[in-house]
């Protein structure tokens, strides 16, 4: 067991955790940040994706001591609101399903229009390729992607 | 957030400090007098930007609805909401009928309790059972706000109009708002009957009002069932025999025991549970469990010997008339690999358990909780409902409520058993493995049908569109085969087979034209046809187009898809469930399946059991034929057409017939 302190969305958090424990159970069980979502356990399927330093990062397979000193971003932290272009756009094109997976996609698509403003059809399959969505929201994934570019975000 | 007073008690001081009129209802519960704890934390669903209802809610004219003084509607939702819309849907069905604009209109979710019907929540039903009584609950106590209108006016009713949630007098110039008519409207005369809005009329039903759910869900806010939390919960994993039917014969908790937060190892009936202070110890903990399992006997059982056997008993038909055409079509055990594994949590105390369970059947989950209990009558368990992270069929099942249950009472807390993602791959409640054999003779071609064979020994149950996903993959697949023997083109035999149903011909018709059926395609690609009535209600026909490459892969570019499913409240939803049929059905037709060795499911994740991909997803368009007819479903009818669509395009552009899903790139190579 250690304590760390974490950057998480702009705020400090002291948290009492052994090393190797992985972010996303940091995050859900010790902070009450449930936003962020169990689903694999393996990285393979990106619904607990967070950004570490802007990098989309699959939470469930990082140990909380490789995010030490770093900033963390989660669902919680995009916007206050809702208001970030991203979130604006999966409402506007009704993406959400069952939504459980949608934390993860639109984290992972933050940080692809971070990258590149104005992804191509490709750089999307690639961004996102690896973030699973069994309700099959893909294509208005996609569409809201280019939505939120179109939008600046 | 967390209340002293539980909304049951405050429901109650509420009615008797504002003198107003409650309808015997006991809305957030069905014991009246039972002590549910103060201290629990309550689950918010109010997207942001929605009025903030003022208590007490004054009116509740009805089962489903209340409104209050600031003219919020607060619609109970009783059917689990899966990502389908339903929620959505049947708030807007009452929003409707008592004119109120969407912004105004808040949804909670009813726990267990009878009073609201059988609320299984599966065969796509919601709909079309509660088109009448939802609509019928809005329009009622919209005459109710405007006889109380009336009656302060002084004007007859009938002269009296509504709109955005305003009486309009006569004079077309006055009118009182329905937050402030609420007291007068509760002490009405319910009418036995009123009328409902003409179609025309319509301003919510048949717009896209997108989910309700959506802006809670985009900012990581929604509560599923994973994201309960109550004062002091630990967190559980089991362990459970890989072979079904098997038992616990011993274990050794030592290394277990090991694991820092682990707090206390219990057996329950599926196995031995491991609680911890948080969900990774527990998961740690249970995979640190040396445990000896008695297997039974389906330990030697195999996918292989099953079907080998089916396939040995098939009829020998012997030589077969230039005019009998057969075939045999496999299709393998499927997981539902929902995006939230399987999850309870529980709390017994005081002589009844609470439960927090995403599940498709509360009532179901309230008596199986009471059976796997001891001294807790069905009256004392109380099943609340978070959002779903994927059902399809698979939450229809209350093995893990009962489990919940189980060590809550063992441990005397509050406790979230969460399954990983190889629990619920490995212990699912599979799509049955399938073996159609069809015979028929070309003399006389009508709608094929098939002899129907299974497997045993392996938990089966529904999967999205059940047993018409297995049919629609048979018989669609086999009238491709038809026309292929009568040299006929395939949409054309179809219009001959369908030639006397109007509806199905609509839906096969238009998505022929909108998918240029008969236009030329790229000589490694084709188009191949669907069409099935699923449940016998909602007739959906598909084009398929596929390209395959040199390697065998292949790859789905576009699937055109009509449907008519009556009037399509929300049509955007209408697509999207669609969409997602589809891209679930294309997912067992090309790339995942459950398969058995050893007693045991041998895929375990995403690697194994590898799910539809945006790199995979085909462009799909939508169709709906425009209709007002009574409502039919739309949550599962997206997904039995898909299969043969695919199978049927693959042989249009390779020549070949993969009888067997899901097809793989070595299929072509062969």
């Amino acid at each position: 067991m250690g304590a760390y302190d974490l950057h998480i969305n702009e705020q400090t958090y002291s948290v009492e955790a052994d090393a190797e424990m992985p972010l996303l159970w940091v995050l859900r069980d010790l902070l009450g940040l449930t936003g962020t979502k169990f689903s694999c356990g393996m990285g393979l399927c990106g619904s607990c994706t967070v950004l570490v330093d802007d990098e989309p990062t699959r939470s469930c397979v990082t140990p909380v001591s490789a995010a030490i000193g770093k900033a963390i971003t989660t669902i919680e932290g995009i916007s206050q609101d809702g208001s970030h272009p991203v979130q604006i756009a999966w409402l506007e094109g009704h993406v959400s399903q069952c939504g459980y997976c949608q934390p993860g996609q639109i984290m992972n698509a933050v940080a692809l229009l971070k990258k590149i403003p104005d992804p191509s059809i490709t750089d999307i399959d690639q961004a996102m390729g690896d973030v699973l969505c069994r309700c099959g929201t893909y294509q208005r994934i996609r569409d809201a992607i280019h939505t939120a570019a179109g939008a600046g975000a | 957030m967390s209340t002293k007073l539980n909304r049951r008690d405050f429901l109650r001081l509420a009615g008797i400090a504002s003198g107003s009129l409650v309808l015997a209802v006991y809305l957030d519960g069905c014991i009246p007098g039972s002590n549910t704890p103060t201290e629990i934390v309550v689950v918010p669903t109010i997207p942001e930007g929605s009025p903030t209802p003022t208590p007490p809610f004054d009116w509740t004219p009805d089962l489903y609805l209340k409104l209050d003084r600031n003219g919020v509607l607060t619609v109970t939702a009783f059917r689990s909401e899966m990502g389908q819309g339903i929620r959505t849907a049947l708030a807007m069905l009452v929003a409707e009928e008592l004119d109120v604009e969407w912004s105004a209109v808040r949804i909670e979710q009813a726990q267990a309790d009878r009073q609201y019907g059988n609320q299984l929540t599966g065969g796509s039903v919601s709909i079309s059972n509660y088109y009448g009584k939802m609509r019928q609950a809005g329009a009622t106590a919209r005459q109710m706000l405007i006889n109380a209108a009336a009656g302060i006016w002084d004007v007859e009713a009938g002269l009296c109009k509504t709109e955005k949630g305003f009486v309009i007098h006569p004079d077309g110039q006055q009118k009182i708002s329905y937050g402030a008519l609420v007291e007068a409207a509760s002490s009405e005369e319910k009418p036995q009957k009123v009328d409902v809005k003409d179609g025309s009329k319509f301003k919510i039903i048949g717009t896209g009002v997108g989910h309700w759910d959506a802006p809670l869900i985009v900012n990581g806010k929604a509560v599923f069932g994973l994201d309960v939390r109550l004062p002091g919960m630990l967190f559980a994993a089991v362990a459970r025999c890989p072979v079904f039917g098997g038992k616990l014969d011993s274990f050794d908790d030592g290394d277990a025991k090991a694991v820092p937060g682990v707090k206390q190892i219990v057996t329950i009936q599926r196995g031995v549970a491991v609680v911890a202070e948080n969900s990774w110890a527990a998961i740690r903990g249970r995979n640190a469990l040396k445990v000896v399992w008695n297997e039974g006997s389906n330990a030697a059982l195999s996918s292989e010997e099953i079907i080998e056997s089916i396939l040995k008993s098939l009829p020998n038909p012997g030589p077969l008339d230039a005019n009998i055409i057969e075939a045999v079509y496999q299709i393998p055990y499927e997981a539902h690999a929902t995006m939230e594994p399987m999850n309870c949590t529980a709390y017994v105390h005081d002589g009844m358990c609470e439960v927090w369970a995403p599940t498709q059947s509360p009532q179901d989950v309230q008596t199986a909780v009471m059976m796997a209990l001891t001294g807790i009558s069905q009256d004392k368990v109380i099943v609340n409902v978070p959002l779903i992270g994927g059902g399809f069929g698979r939450r229809l099942q209350t093995d893990y409520a009962q489990e919940a249950a189980q060590v809550s009472q063992a441990i005397n807390a509050p406790v979230q058993v969460l399954w990983t993602r190889e629990d619920d791959i490995q212990h699912d409640f599979y799509h049955p493995m399938s073996i159609q054999y069809f015979h028929e003779s070309l003399d006389n071609i009508r709608i094929p049908s098939a002899r129907m064979y299974g497997g045993q020994a392996v938990p089966t149950g529904a999967w999205r569109s059940v047993d018409q996903f297995t049919r629609a993959y048979g018989e669609q697949f086999f009238i491709d085969e038809m026309a292929a023997a009568l040299k006929r083109d395939p949409l054309d035999l179809r219009l001959e087979l369908y030639q006397d149903r109007e509806r199905a011909l609509g839906v096969i018709k238009l998505a022929a034209e909108k998918a240029n059926w008969g236009q030329p395609l790229p000589s490694s690609a084709g188009r191949g046809m669907a069409y099935f009535a699923t449940f016998g209600v909602t007739h959906v026909a598909q084009v398929a187009e596929v390209s395959v490459g040199q390697d065998g892969k292949i790859r789905v570019d576009r699937v055109v898809c009509a449907v008519d499913c009556g009037q399509a409240v929300n049509p955007d939803n209408v697509a999207a469930q669609m969409e997602g049929g589809i891209v679930f059905g294309l997912t067992a037709t090309l790339k995942a399946e459950a398969t058995l060795k050893d007693g045991r499911i041998q895929q375990s994740n995403f690697h194994d059991y590898p799910i539809l991909r945006m790199d995979e997803m085909p462009e799909i368009e939508v169709y709906i034929v425009q209709s007002d007819s009574q409502p039919s479903g739309i949550g599962e009818m997206g997904v039995p057409p898909i299969a043969p669509a695919v199978t049927n395009a693959v042989f249009a552009a390779t020549g070949k017939r993969i009888r067997h899903i899901p097809i793989k790139p070595q299929d072509l190579l062969a």
